[in-house]
């Protein structure tokens, strides 16, 4: 079932546009699941051996499964049906958005800084050409109207369908998860200005309010439209956080402002190029003790082909040019890259917070990071993965 | 004209070599929301009849078909059979020139 949107943006759907969500929550469900499951015995019991019997030997790369998976008949549906999925979550989204627009717009101006936020527009800033010239995850509508919220109810409203369940009630169990990670692993951390990078609707921004009250809250998106709407989405759910139109690569706070940068589901949308200086522009900001703090997909180095292949479906199928390229990095080469050392590097898998009991997940996260075809992959037994490092 | 498009950029990928299989995955796609949506619709209305007083769903359940009507449901799922597998049927009956 799509998630209820709990502020006061949500649009009121149509019953026959409400069930046609429902249909295309279920779908992935069904896809991302079923499908993945038999799609993964299908490798195992005859796409595998029939390529280990042509090459000589195992497949060694994710090429090498991508390469037999390609002909095999429920590859091709499993790609089909995932592929028409993603377009019918934005596509049982828009035309409900576009009608309620101006109302929308009137309400986001009456809760907008209701909790004391602020919002920060740079309409001189360059967008980068990874937002301009794709429509990521093939979400259209990016653009099209960056003076109104429109592109982050697209963005919030097309989660509610597509994260199936997968991502938490209030769409923030990334964000619940990672913070929490933080306070529960590092109590005697008390982070006191927190930055979240890339940061969209800022669903996942408003779990480090939550986690931290006493902390200084701030989200960057180059996204207008998408900011709009983080600001008076948050100003509805009663949370103070200040979102500002900014380049990850070239932030413009003072150095040594920051206890905590963090992304999520951000650095696979950006050129290696880009993650680097966004990793030197997080040392810069940094305090000394601070700590950069990343949820990301998990390197294909600690995969297996067949499972680095599953996840890099996206990439060569949903839109994700950068995702692979991300995936294939050594990831503490990447924050050495921005200037932290090696030894301060940390990596972690979590359960999903919003999901199990408080002492239960302060118990997950004393535990190693374990890393295989579950992490990070949205199916019933997902769990988080991060990266990130300390600053001296 | 809309505001905001409905389609993203770029081509779409094809994931069969058969011309047309991966629009008709589409349309079969389409297809299934569209009786979903009429699947949660019947649902609804019987729930909202139940709150009116009309035990719909109950009646529905229990409901025997006259003579008469089993003849019309009968034919009716014949024409939808037929009309299904129309594309089949040629295969092994010519249409007459």
């Amino acid at each position: 079932m799509p998630m209820e949107l709990l502020h006061d943006l949500k649009v009121a759907h149509a019953q026959d546009t409400r069930a046609r969500q429902d249909f295309v929550s279920a779908l992935r469900g069904y896809v991302l699941n079923d499908m993945a499951a038999g799609m993964k015995q299908r490798y195992q019991e005859a796409v595998a051996p029939a390529l280990r019997q042509r090459l000589g030997r195992p497949a060694a790369t994710q090429d090498d499964v991508h390469d037999a998976m390609r002909g095999d008949l429920f590859f091709k549906f499993y790609s089909s049906v995932r592929y028409n999925a993603q377009e019918m979550v934005w596509r049982s989204v828009v035309p409900g958005i576009e009608a309620a627009l101006p109302e929308m717009q009137a309400r986001a101006a009456e809760v907008a800084g209701r909790a004391g936020g602020t919002l920060t527009l740079d309409p001189a800033l360059d967008l980068p050409e990874n937002v301009t010239e794709i429509d990521v995850h093939l979400m259209p509508g990016v653009h099209a109207a960056p003076d109104t919220p429109a592109a982050g109810a697209i963005y919030d409203n097309g989660l509610a369908v597509f994260s199936a369940g997968f991502m938490g009630r209030e769409l923030n169990d990334i964000g619940m998860s990672m913070a929490n990670y933080v306070a529960k692993k590092f109590p005697d951390f008390r982070p006191a200005d927190i930055l979240d990078a890339g940061c969209t609707v800022g669903h996942n921004t408003l779990a480090w309010a939550q986690t931290y009250p006493a902390a200084r809250v701030t989200g960057i998106d180059v996204s207008s439209s998408v900011l709009r709407y983080a600001h008076a989405r948050a100003g509805s759910l009663g949370i103070a956080a200040h979102f500002h139109q900014m380049d990850a690569t070239s932030l413009g706070f003072p150095d040594e402002s920051f206890d905590v940068v963090f992304s999520s589901m951000f650095l696979h949308e950006m050129s290696v190029k880009d993650i680097k200086l966004f990793f030197a522009e997080a040392h810069r900001v940094l305090r000394p003790g601070g700590l950069l703090v990343n949820m990301e997909l998990p390197p294909n180095q600690a995969l297996e082909p067949y499972d680095q292949f599953y996840l890099d479906w996206d990439c060569y199928y949903n839109a994700e040019p950068y995702y692979r390229a991300f995936r294939d990095q050594d990831y503490p080469a990447l924050t050495r890259a921005g200037g932290f050392a090696a030894e301060d590097y940390l990596q972690f898998t979590v359960p999903q917070y919003t999901y199990m009991e408080d002492a239960a997940f302060a118990e997950a996260v004393q535990r190693p990071a374990t890393i295989d075809g579950e992490t990070g992959r949205l199916s019933a037994s997902l769990q988080w993965f991060g990266f990130g490092a300390w600053k001296r | 004209m809309s505001l905001l498009p409905l389609e993203a950029a770029g081509k779409r990928p094809a994931f069969f070599e058969e011309p047309g299989m991966d629009q008709l995955v589409s349309m079969m796609l389409e297809l299934a929301a569209e009786v979903w949506v009429v699947k949660e619709r019947v649902f609804v209305l019987e729930s909202v009849l139940g709150q009116h007083g009309i035990a719909a769903r109950d009646a529905v359940e229990a409901y025997v078909p006259t003579a008469d009507e089993q003849q019309t449901l009968a034919a009716m799922r014949a024409a939808m059979t037929a009309q299904l597998f129309r594309t089949l049927a040629r295969e092994h009956r010519p249409v007459r020139s």
